[in-house]
């Protein structure tokens, strides 16, 4: 590992199909909604929290690469 | 920030990309904002694609940085994730934050970002060659789970100027 690094974990069940935003420092999930407007709104003035993106429900598929 | 050299070090993050094979997908991600006037994103998501030729975003958040997408430097379409989309560029500012995402640290510079309409994740900055790979020197290891960002020049300090045969 890097500097002794560890991967940041996330616990995205129960999210599916909601746009969530984490805590960078513990990858908690601090904020969830199906409306990524009201995520932004939620997530204004809070610091080290940003904004992931929407969760994938169960039978999407996986991208393996975006480029 | 201050003029001392740029090291920041990024621990890749899960993916809510769900499983590959039943365990978890490790990405680098880093936190980045975008900047138009005095208008700024919160932090946002920013994968550190070298497959991408560009920096893509949502549209969503040009209406946030109150762009008029109409009036754009430039419009083109890109094979994204599987899909063909439509991208409006805009010359604005790009900020990346260190691992913590503290919103006070960052590095800013300018560069042409693609707006997309019905983007998949709306949180999720595409940071592609031009744009991103050409401001930093990017090192990524699966195998350490972490990535690198150092000034450009490190490159040609760590393995001299690379010259085309």
């Amino acid at each position: 590992m890097a500097l002794d690094m560890e991967p940041i974990r996330t616990d995205f069940r129960g999210y599916e199909g909601q746009y969530v935003a984490i805590d960078a420092r513990t990858g908690k999930i601090v904020i969830a909604d199906k409306d990524p407007r009201v995520v932004f709104e939620k997530a204004k003035g809070r610091n080290h929290v940003v904004v992931h993106g929407r969760v994938p429900l169960a039978d999407e598929p996986i991208y393996v690469g975006l480029g | 920030m201050a003029d001392q050299p740029l090291l920041w070090l990024y621990p890749y993050r899960e993916d809510a990309q769900s499983t590959r094979l039943d365990g978890p997908v490790f990405r680098p991600f880093v936190p980045v904002s975008l900047v138009h006037g005095d208008q700024s994103t919160l932090l946002l998501t920013g994968l550190i694609d070298t497959g991408a030729d560009s920096v893509l975003a949502s549209n969503l958040l040009a209406d946030q940085l109150g762009i008029d997408l109409d009036d754009h430097d430039g419009e083109t379409t890109h094979a994204v994730g599987g899909r063909v989309v439509k991208a409006r560029y805009k010359t604005i500012g790009l900020r990346l934050h260190p691992s913590d995402a503290d919103d006070a640290k960052y590095v800013q510079w300018e560069a042409q970002v693609g707006f997309i309409e019905g983007w998949h994740s709306d949180g999720l900055v595409l940071l592609g060659s031009v744009g991103f790979l050409d401001r930093f020197t990017i090192t990524a290891s699966r195998f350490a789970q972490a990535v690198a960002v150092e000034d450009r020049r490190v490159f040609d300090d760590r393995f001299g100027v690379v010259h085309t045969a």
